[in-house]
């Protein structure tokens, strides 16, 4: 019999979907993917506005990354305007910019991701969650966890102004310099971060790499995948989140493309299913060819792991440690192990902190001088940062008084939606065979999407929010035979 | 305000994302009037990002959007903690109160020792600058009032745990203990 099992919505993802599963005759799976709903209007909501808004506007669409959204803003705006900041402003953007990267990816990898691996995937779904994972790492961790995030999200709001939506990105600079007393905080601050993320790192290896089990999952065929990667890289091509060239590597790891953050969309297209309202992302030199890896497939993926793979090298000391012995252990470049973002994300967190750390004792970053005040007239602009969860570009045109007449988004998530529809629809052909699944069997199929850190609030301009998990099996002729509830 | 013997007024949502803002546009109706008495924060972040707001107050009303499908636009259903993880479909952000508080009491922070939550159910919580729908906005002053009401009965209570104190102080000592 042929049935189809929805999970819905997906549990601790920082957003909400469904996953539709399909069972063929033989109760082997036929096909399997990802649904999710969408916000509407953003493009007629943010006509006849004004451009300068819109760092705060679009840092209002998501509670989860706001300053993301925040910072591809306001260099949009920069862009928009043709006026380059003073090097002073580019370095405090940086700096705050590295500070949320350091508590965005501590959160989900312990809150969000941890469950999966420090938990485990098979433990039962009552210690899968941060409670599982405080009981496993010991209590001590589990309050450096809370007092790094504190600390770093204190810094964000008395340099940004506020957390959730920062008030200091302009067109051509900042809005107020970094006094030398907010300086030594950055510099007490980014030091305690990089501990965290060498406490974090330490963590990943004592319970993740230390288990054969685990590591065999990691490298599984089931999340595998042989896609290109795209990520921003500085004139080194190391790992930068805030600016540098956007650089695409093919399934074999050598570099295929170089751009510039203004030709994205020369390169990169979308392709629309009717099931989803999410756009797919592909590479338009190489084209799509369906939902498949490859070579010949334009399929390509962003956030932590394909940024790594995009990059020759890491910018620090420790991180670029980390990132050799990512790579050293799972046999080179690239890694196409999706449940390797867990780790990328690790060395990403090392990454941004020591960076935090260099920018902070960079004497220049006190320089009152923040502004370049623009004098151009406004016609388009396009801005790209690695948001946590990966690209993240701006992309608006205005009048010529500043008001926008048509603002788009693309976000990571849609970046990366071809290959987490792959991933799930492999996962769940790889581990699910006849319609009684178990509740550890679903919730491995999940953790092929979750490792992506997804954030379907924005993806499709969707509302930030976890809720409890309904899966549903129906038979061929779409009746519901069987509804399982995970609150 | 000293935080550690607190009252926190928290609205939850999306402002830009229509009915959403329900609960942020109740916190900001009462942010003035409450004032001296509570701390009132409207916040768009979900989950364990919130522990931090609600460290080391003593007391917690939260309100927020709900989309069950189930109750007319507008309603609004009143609950504790322990009814938050019950409810089928919590919260379109999923504030995850009881875990929040497990959480909490784990790491031996602070949480507060008594929170009620107000639920309005939405209507359409996905398009972007609609507004509030006409049942969900009627349903504004409403809770604003309910939200007063419970914060006017925890004060009454602790007047009354006042009184005692100081009765049972100034028989003993001359200090007397502040409860808010």
């Amino acid at each position: 019999m042929s049935s189809e099992i929805v999970i819905d919505p997906i549990t601790r993802l920082e957003g909400h979907g469904r996953i539709h599963i399909f069972m063929n005759d033989s109760g082997d799976v036929d096909r399997a993917y990802l649904q999710i709903p969408e916000l509407r209007g953003f493009e007629k909501f943010a006509q006849g506005r004004r451009a300068e808004d819109m760092p705060q506007i679009t840092s209002r669409i998501c509670g989860v990354c706001p300053m993301a959204h925040h910072m591809a803003g306001t260099k949009t705006l920069d862009d928009l305007y043709r006026v380059d900041p003073p090097p002073a402003a580019k370095k405090v953007r940086e700096m705050v910019y590295d500070a949320f990267m350091v508590e965005d990816h501590a959160l989900h990898f312990f809150f969000l991701g941890g469950p999966d691996f420090v938990v485990g995937p098979a433990a039962p779904k009552a210690e899968r969650n941060i409670l599982g994972v405080i009981g496993k790492v010991g209590l001590e961790i589990g309050k450096e966890v809370i007092a790094a995030r504190k600390e770093l999200r204190g810094l964000i709001e008395e340099a940004a102004g506020k957390v959730i939506h920062p008030v200091f990105g302009l067109p051509g600079g900042i809005s107020k310099p970094i006094s030398p007393e907010l300086r030594d905080r950055f510099v007490a601050g980014s030091a305690h971060a990089v501990e965290f993320g060498k406490l974090a790192l330490q963590i990943f290896r004592d319970v993740v790499l230390s288990n054969a089990e685990y590591v065999d999952l990691v490298t599984s065929e089931a999340y595998t995948h042989r896609t290109y990667y795209l990520g921003l890289v500085d004139e080194l091509n190391r790992v930068n989140f805030y600016e540098g060239r956007l650089r695409i590597v093919d399934p074999n790891g050598n570099e295929f493309l170089t751009f510039d953050a203004k030709e994205y969309l020369d390169h990169v297209t979308e392709h629309v299913e009717p099931w989803s309202y999410l756009k797919f992302s592909y590479l338009k030199d190489v084209g799509w060819n369906g939902f498949t890896d490859g070579p010949d497939s334009g399929v390509f993926a962003v956030a932590p792991l394909a940024r790594l793979n995009a990059s020759d090298a890491m910018s620090t000391p420790i991180a670029q440690e980390a990132f050799e012995e990512l790579y050293s252990t799972l046999g080179g470049k690239p890694v196409h192990h999706t449940l390797a973002n867990h780790w990328a994300r690790i060395v990403e967190l090392i990454n941004a902190a020591e960076r935090m750390a260099e920018l902070a004792a960079d004497p220049e970053i006190l320089d009152p001088n923040v502004r370049t005040v623009p004098t151009e007239t406004p016609r388009e602009g396009i801005g790209v940062v690695e948001a946590p969860r990966g690209t993240l570009l701006h992309h608006y045109t205005t009048d010529e008084q500043g008001l926008i007449e048509t603002a788009n988004l693309i976000v990571a998530t849609q970046n990366n939606a071809a290959r987490i529809a792959l991933s799930v629809d492999k996962a769940a052909r790889e581990l699910i065979h006849g319609a009684n699944v178990d509740d550890g069997l679903l919730n491995q199929v999940e953790m092929a999407f979750r490792a992506y850190d997804p954030c379907f609030g924005c993806a499709t301009h969707s509302l930030p929010g976890q809720m409890p998990l309904i899966v549903q099996i129906h038979d061929p002729e779409g009746d519901l035979v069987r509804e399982l509830r995970r609150d | 305000m000293d935080r550690a013997a607190s009252t926190l007024v928290l609205g939850l949502g999306n402002e830009l994302a229509g009915d959403d803002a329900v609960g942020l546009l109740v916190a900001r109706t009462l942010r003035d009037e409450l004032a001296d008495r509570a701390e009132v924060v409207e916040s768009s972040a979900s989950g364990l990002a919130l522990i931090e707001v609600f460290a080391d107050v003593d007391r917690a009303v939260v309100i927020d959007a709900i989309k069950t499908g189930r109750s007319p636009p507008g309603t609004i259903s009143e609950m504790t903690v322990a009814h938050v993880g019950r409810v089928l479909a919590p919260s379109l952000h999923h504030a995850g109160l009881p875990e929040l508080a497990a959480v909490a009491e784990r790491l031996g922070l602070r949480f507060p020792s008594q929170t009620r939550v107000f639920a309005v159910e939405v209507e359409d919580p996905y398009t972007l600058g609609a507004g509030l729908s006409e049942s969900v906005a009627r349903s504004v002053a409403e809770v604003a009032a309910r939200v007063r009401d419970v914060i006017d009965g925890w004060e009454a209570e602790n007047l009354e745990v006042e009184v005692e104190v100081t009765t049972c102080t100034t028989s003993t000592s001359p200090r007397r203990s502040s409860i808010t």
